[in-house]
Formats: structure tokens, sequence, C-alpha cells
């Protein structure tokens, strides 16, 4: 260790740039946001402090909240099902080295990760139209008279929305079961192969038991992403039809900017952050609490 | 043995290439349809390639959405963001991973917390927090928060990749007499020139594609970045899907070459990314 190193004045002018933006801009909101919770307040005002009240109404009196809690666990469902069950399938067919262009598939499966998420919100409104949509004409094409307003109808609607962002952020989720699959030592997959047991059989007893660190990942990255969704439904049904989209986000967004309810928005976003911050500690207190070492 | 071996290899091909299509295929429709006129979107061809490729659908398109002004104030914000995130984030890194103070992890930790805020529960205190300031619909109203968000990303990747320097560089250096500066900019900095480059792109990607926040704080036209942009006319011009088509494939250019080029970076500043987080 140089003299360098311990020099003081060098670290805080290191460190201050980015601990200054983050405390203001961050950390602080954050804070804000728990304490607003506790305040009726138009954002002009002098907020009045009225305890757990926008609490109580929350869970209690709005019937959009419920609505939206459903939501974000629906939601959350879709993309686990979609992108973690769908994904380790895939992973574990690609772990084969034999294959060949094994790069050009990844790229397929993450090319929708680059787009913007309004350019691919639209593409999939025009994938769902009633008249002219894509499936709606293959179905046509097809010979079937069957036709759906996918965004439209209230069964389907929120399925819609989060298939499509279950699609889009595939990729990403690929990208790590797929490099945690690789991680596991190909000997401790070999030694079940010479026992004859089946390939498929091999994967379900030794890779993904193994592969209990990516998944704890890969959960925590679905659970937080499906609860936090919001411009999915923002742009591709507005919460509707009626308020059947709604998740928290959408909640504390219309009592926040549209009815000017500050206090009581906050504690929409409070229940946000303490739904992830349990979703997080559940996972990770319930997968992969052993080690291992190869 | 070898019959069942070329079948099971035939089954995982077309495992591969079935969700390869349903993955890329949407893709290649919308390019399809920004080149094709309505009755051939919705009824003489609705599935392939254009008859013709009406060229005019960009030009429209680019014209009629403000596509110039949306694309500029992306360009600024994004620019800025990287640039900001990344010189913050690695002087920040370098003290904690190479300095020796009380405080490095605590502060390393503190940081690195943003990782797992949704951006979404600060709005409300981000709209008082840039009114107060006077910043309303200006660019560093989007690049402070963009900035601010990607520090816990980009100042986690730095960290792991500066800790993997070996430390008599340092020591080399401090013997012939180099100033930290110098030590910094011109001995390490330049040997995470890889990681810089991943950070870069994902932290580009990221403030290129940024809704909630821009949605917020930005209610300006001529400030609007293009994934707010694009949402805009897409109400207004609903029934003209080629133009509509063609402005979603001029906002998805950028990133996709930029994908197309640095795949590999992105591929590694992502598990980087899943090592921290998990």
């Amino acid at each position: 260790m140089t003299r360098a190193a311990r020099n003081r004045i060098a670290i805080v002018l290191l460190t201050s740039p980015a601990l200054l933006i983050f405390t203001v801009v961050v950390a602080y909101p954050i804070l804000q946001t728990f304490l607003k919770g506790f305040y009726r307040w138009d954002g002009l005002s002098t907020p009045i402090w009225i305890g757990v009240r926008n609490y109580v109404n929350l869970f209690v009196h709005n019937e959009d909240f419920s609505l939206a809690v459903e939501n974000g666990i629906l939601f959350v469902l879709v993309l686990v099902v979609y992108q973690i069950g769908l994904g380790t399938i895939l992973a574990l067919t690609m772990l084969d080295g034999k294959l060949k262009a094994r790069n050009i598939y990844k790229a397929a499966y993450f090319i929708p990760v680059v787009l913007s998420i309004s350019v691919v919100c639209q593409l999939w409104v025009s994938i769902y139209s009633y008249d002219h949509g894509l499936i709606n004409s293959a179905l046509k094409a097809l010979g079937s008279s069957f036709r759906q307003g996918w965004l439209a109808d209230r069964n389907t609607a929120i399925f819609a929305v989060a298939f499509t962002n279950a699609w889009q952020y595939m990729g990403i989720q690929f990208i790590f079961l797929y490099a945690g699959a690789q991680a596991i030592p190909e000997h401790l997959f070999e030694a079940a192969r010479m026992d004859g047991t089946p390939q498929w059989k091999a994967h379900v007893l030794i890779t993904i038991p193994l592969m209990a660190e990516t998944y704890k990942f890969c959960f925590i990255l679905a659970v937080t992403g499906g609860l936090q969704a919001f411009a999915n439904m923002f742009i591709m049904t507005n919460g509707g039809p009626g308020t059947y989209t709604y998740t928290l986000t959408f909640v504390m967004y219309k009592l926040a900017f549209f009815s000017d309810q500050l206090g009581y928005a906050s504690s929409a976003a409070a229940v946000l952050i303490v739904e992830c911050l349990l979703a997080t500690i559940l996972l990770n207190r319930f997968i992969a609490r052993e080690q291992y070492t190869y | 043995m070898g019959g069942s071996r070329t079948i099971l290899r035939f089954l995982k091909y077309l495992l591969m290439t079935l969700y390869a299509l349903l993955s890329v295929y949407p893709l290649v429709w919308l390019l399809f349809y920004s080149f094709k006129r309505n009755d051939e979107i919705f009824f003489t061809n609705p599935f392939g390639l254009p008859a013709h490729l009406l060229y005019q659908n960009y030009v429209r398109a680019w014209h009629a959405f403000n596509m110039p002004s949306y694309f500029t104030n992306s360009i600024v914000v994004t620019t800025a963001t990287v640039a900001f995130t990344v010189l913050i984030a690695l002087l920040f890194s370098y003290a904690t991973a190479r300095m020796k103070w009380k405080l490095a992890t605590a502060a390393r930790l503190y940081v690195g917390v943003g990782l797992f805020i949704p951006v979404q529960v600060i709005l409300i205190p981000l709209v008082l927090l840039i009114k107060g300031f006077h910043l309303t619909n200006t660019y560093p109203s989007l690049v402070l928060p963009y900035v601010a968000f990607q520090l816990g990303f980009s100042t986690m990747a730095f960290y792991s990749f500066l800790r993997t320097v070996p430390f008599e560089f340092e020591e080399a250096a401090s013997l012939d007499g180099a100033s930290l500066a110098t030590t910094l900019f011109r001995v390490i900095i330049p040997m995470v020139k890889g990681a810089i480059a991943s950070v870069s792109i994902f932290v580009a990607l990221a403030a290129w594609n940024e809704f909630p926040v821009a949605l917020i704080l930005i209610n300006k036209e001529s400030r609007k970045t293009l994934p707010l942009g694009l949402i805009n006319f897409m109400g207004q011009f609903k029934t003209d899907w080629g133009a509509v088509g063609a402005s979603l494939v001029i906002a998805s250019l950028p990133t996709v070459i930029l994908f197309l080029v640095f795949s590999r970076h992105i591929e590694r500043a992502l598990t980087i990314g899943a090592a921290l987080k998990g």
C-alpha cells in the first residue's frame, strides 16, 4: 500500500461527486417517500400529519389498490413461467457444445431487449389489434373464425400486457441462465450420464440444483421487475379496460399527477418498496442457502 | 444410438429455432410493414416481404413526427449520462477499490443500493426536487436522475474490475514519483478499458430507452426524448400504420446497431451485474 493510497483529501475529492448526487437524487427522495406517506398533502400547501390513514385507505377502501396488487402478482407469474421456465429449457438445450451458430441464436433472443419499451409496446399494440393485428390475421389465414380484442378484454388484457414484457426481456434472463448453466463443471454432469441417466433427467437432478445462485438472481429480477411494471400498461392500455391493468405504480401515478394527492400517492409508492424488499429477502432466504464449491 | 442422437440434436435445433422466430419475427413484421401501404398490411399481404419498398413512409415519419428533435434530445441526454456516469463512477470506485480508508465498504454499499431501488418510488420527490432547482424541462433534469440511478451498477462493475488489477502497479508508479492523478489516468484507467466499454454501452442503452422519468419530468414538446415522443403520435397517426412503423424502426436503429457491434460487451456487462446482485 503506497502513501498516496491513504491521502484523505484525494479520497474526499474522488468520492464526493458520487456520494453527493446519489444522496440528493436517490437516498433523500426515498426517505421523503416514506415520510410523506403519513401526510395529507397536495404538493402546495403545508402537509398535514394523518398517521397511517393513507395506508388504511389503501388497504381497506381503495379498490384500484387491491386490483393493482393482484395484477402485480399476475405479472410476476407470467414473467416467472415464461422467462425462467422457458429460459431454462432454452439454456439447457443450448448447453450442448456441438451445436452450431449458438451466437446467432443468442443474438436473436437478445435483440428485443435493446429496443425502447415504447417501440415494443406500440409494436405489440399492433400485433394485438382486433381488426388488423398479426395474431388475428394469422388466425384468419389459418382458417379460424376466432378473433379476440386481446387488450380490450378484461380477462386477457393483463396477460397480454405482461406477455409483452416477458417477451421483450427474455434475452436478459436467458443470458443469465445460460451463463449459470455453463459455469457448472461438466464432470459432475458426465458422471450421471455414465450411469445411463437420460440427459434431461441429469439436468433436472444435477444442473438445475447446482444453478441455485443463478436462480436466486433470476427470480429476484423477475419478481421485482413484475411488481414494478408500469410503462407497459401506460403505453398499451392506459390502465384499461377500466382499471383492469392497474399496477401499484399506476395507482401512485394517478393519485399524484391527476388528483394531487401526493401524500396518498407516496404511501402507494412505499408499499411498492416494501413489496420489493420483502420479495428480495424471502428469495434470498429460501433459494441457495447452501453454498456449493466445486 | 447414433440415430437417436441425431434426432435429439434435430429437436434441439428445432426448439432453438422456434424461439428465435418468436423473438425476431415480430420485429421483421414491423420492418416489413414500415415499407407497406395500409391495404397491403391489412389485406393483400400482411405477413411477407413488401411488394414495393415504400420509402415515403420513412420520409413522412421523419418530417411529420418531430423525429429530428426527439433524436437530438435523446443523443444529448444519453451522451451526457454516459460521460458523467463513467467519470463519476470511476473516480468513486478507484477510491473504494484501491485506497485505504475506514468507510470504503460502507460507501460502496450505500451507492450500490441504487441497483435495487425501483425508479418509480422516487418520482414524486424527484419532481419537486427538479422544480426546486428550476430545472424543469431541461436536459439536466433527466441526466441527473439517470446518472444517479446508473451509479449503482457502474460503481459495482468498476469495483470488481479494479480489484483484479495487481497493486504493484501503483507501487511502481509511486516509486517513479507519479502523482495520484497520473497513476489513475495513465496507469490504472487504461487497464480497465474493457470494463469502461461494457459499462458505457450498458448505461447508454438504459438512458436511450428510459421512459417513466422522462414521462414525469418532461412535458415540453421540444425537450422530449425518443421513447416519450414516440407514444405521442401513436394516437395521433393511428391510421397511418406504415409511417408509424417507420418511426419505430428509425428509433430502434441506433441501439440495434450498437448491439450488433458490441454484443459481447453487453453480455459481459450483464454477467458482471448478475454476479453482483446475487
